[in-house]
């Protein structure tokens, strides 16, 4: 830990420099974070609405802000999983010659990661005046559930970067896997839906589900989230960074081998 | 008498497992695994490695290609932990293990100077401080505003060890450092260490360039497959090393070295 501490600055400037990467890019650059979530929720808007229509019955039938709130979450935690797996073979140089702590790179790209999920809030609070959605203070309690889906992400990415060093098919295996995950977690249709179906446990018991609801309460449902579910997300949570950490730990020094 | 000591190895031996294999896949590990035939090659770079270097001390590093020089630096700097054995190391390593290491090619030599300088675990404020003095000694004059790709390799290695050396370490680690930069430069450099040698620093010089080693060092050392063939008196390690390697072209720049006598 300390010894993380010692390098914040250069953790910053890997924040730093995969923002400018990621804005470079794109012709448009920084407005397409803007855009990207909200041509999507268009496109699922003429699709789940019209063609499913789905009842979402939760006092309020904003399909868009609901929509929304899961994809721009999911995009995070899905975007951070896979970047972090990346991150430790795109610094390869780096970590075969230099005695850097290798988790500043996975923690770099999910800190990029939470700062591109605050940016894209703005179209979706765009979204709820657009759609005369209320508005309540409960939106204060945003910071503490993007904390909770960073750590959540972090120890995912801990857990998970040292095996695509190791295994040179594993990023395209958990693509899959990822897949899967987006399917069992309501992202785009209601819990609701799933009432007599036999994936109901898959779904409720998925910690990623825990986590996106969260996030969308304070937006969607303009409340806080119950104190019980909290201490339930907290503790997955912490659970996540620990096992990620003790596992990174383990297979740290055997990096610099395969790398 | 455990104060005086900057890096102490015990028998250490480092094996490279999967050195001559690609990486492989999860389906084919899982293939091999249930097969009963994992196999890995292996390739012990360094064995049973005893060394000692007291504070202060300049020891140079003699070898074929693929003796292990590299690999020992790498362990001394904390890069490579060994398989077997026991490394203390005390103090902070400036290693300049090769050529760029840590760049990025596609910003300019001062925002390298700022990213490799944090991955030497510097903070932005240290750097701040030092930034004028690394671009100075460096000498590169306006290059230093222009992408790293446009540098010969004769600039980055000037570039990499002025960054590396602008905070006197306790011990720096020179790989083939001091054989790329001309005359002008490799005497500031020498220079350079020599008063990290005054001020107790311990430094360490890997080079095929016989005349840097016998000029810097007083100890030598001579890795040979890994094991430690001889250690001791500059002169006499490097008399050693060329009475069996001479011949062999491209090992030795600066040809044979006037004996003792």
């Amino acid at each position: 830990m300390r010894e993380i501490y010692r390098y914040r600055d250069l953790i910053f400037a890997l924040v730093a420099r995969e923002l400018k990467v990621r804005y470079r890019r794109s012709a448009i650059g920084f407005t397409w974070t803007m855009l990207q979530p909200l041509l999507m929720m268009l496109v699922l808007q003429v699709v789940f609405s019209s063609l499913f229509r789905f009842k979402l019955d939760e006092g309020t039938n904003n399909y868009p802000v609901y929509a929304l709130c899961g994809i721009l979450f999911w995009n995070f935690f899905s975007q951070s999983i896979v970047a972090s797996m990346n991150s430790l073979r795109g610094n390869s140089p780096i970590l075969r010659k230099l005695p850097v702590p290798k988790e500043v790179f996975p923690l770099a790209t999910v800190i990029s990661g939470v700062i591109n999920l605050v940016l894209a809030l703005v179209p979706l609070m765009l979204l709820l005046l657009v759609t005369h959605h209320p508005m309540t203070p409960a939106l204060l309690f945003l910071p503490v559930s993007i904390l909770l889906a960073g750590l959540f992400t972090l120890g995912a990415g801990l857990l998970l970067s040292p095996l695509a060093v190791f295994f040179s098919d594993v990023v395209e295996m958990i693509g899959v896997l990822l897949s899967i995950l987006m399917y069992l977690t309501p992202i785009f249709y209601p819990m609701k839906i799933l009432e007599n179906s036999p994936y109901l446990p898959l779904v409720r018991f998925n910690p990623v589900r825990s986590i996106l609801e969260v996030f969308r309460d304070p937006i969607f449902r303009g409340k806080v989230p119950p104190l019980t579910h909290l201490s339930v997300c907290f503790g997955i949570a912490l659970a996540a960074l620990l096992l990620g950490a003790w596992a990174f730990r383990r297979s740290s020094d055997r990096i610099p081998f395969y790398i | 008498m455990m104060d005086d000591l900057s890096i102490r190895l015990e028998t250490i031996s480092l094996c490279y497992r999967l050195a001559k294999q690609r990486v492989p896949s999860i389906k084919e590990y899982a293939i091999h695994f249930l097969r009963g035939s994992l196999s890995y090659e292996q390739l012990w770079a360094l064995r049973d490695i005893d060394l000692t270097v007291r504070r202060g001390e300049t020891v140079g590093i003699v070898g074929r290609n693929g003796a292990g020089k590299s690999t020992l630096l790498k362990v001394i700097s904390k890069v490579l932990k060994p398989t077997k054995g026991n490394a203390r190391i005390n103090g902070r390593v400036a290693p300049i293990l090769e050529l760029g290491s840590g760049f990025d090619y596609e910003l300019t030599g001062l925002e390298n100077v700022y990213l490799n300088a944090l991955l030497l675990g510097h903070t932005k404020r240290e750097i701040d401080a030092k930034v004028d003095e690394i671009v100075d000694f460096s000498g590169l004059g306006d290059f230093i505003r222009s992408p790293l790709r446009n540098y010969s390799s004769g600039m980055q290695a000037r570039l990499g060890f002025s960054i590396a050396t602008a905070w006197v370490p306790d011990i720096l680690i020179l790989d083939e450092v001091l054989s790329v930069g001309d005359a002008t430069f490799t005497s500031r450099c020498e220079e350079r260490i020599r008063s990290f040698h005054d001020s107790g620093a311990t430094v360490l010089i890997v080079s095929h360039a016989i005349q840097a080693i016998l000029k810097n060092c007083t100890r030598c050392i001579w890795l040979d497959d890994g094991e430690m063939k001889a250690d001791g008196d500059a002169l006499e390690v490097v008399n050693l090393y060329l009475r069996e390697h001479g011949t062999e072209p491209g090992e030795h720049a600066g040809g044979r070295v006037p004996t003792a006598s």
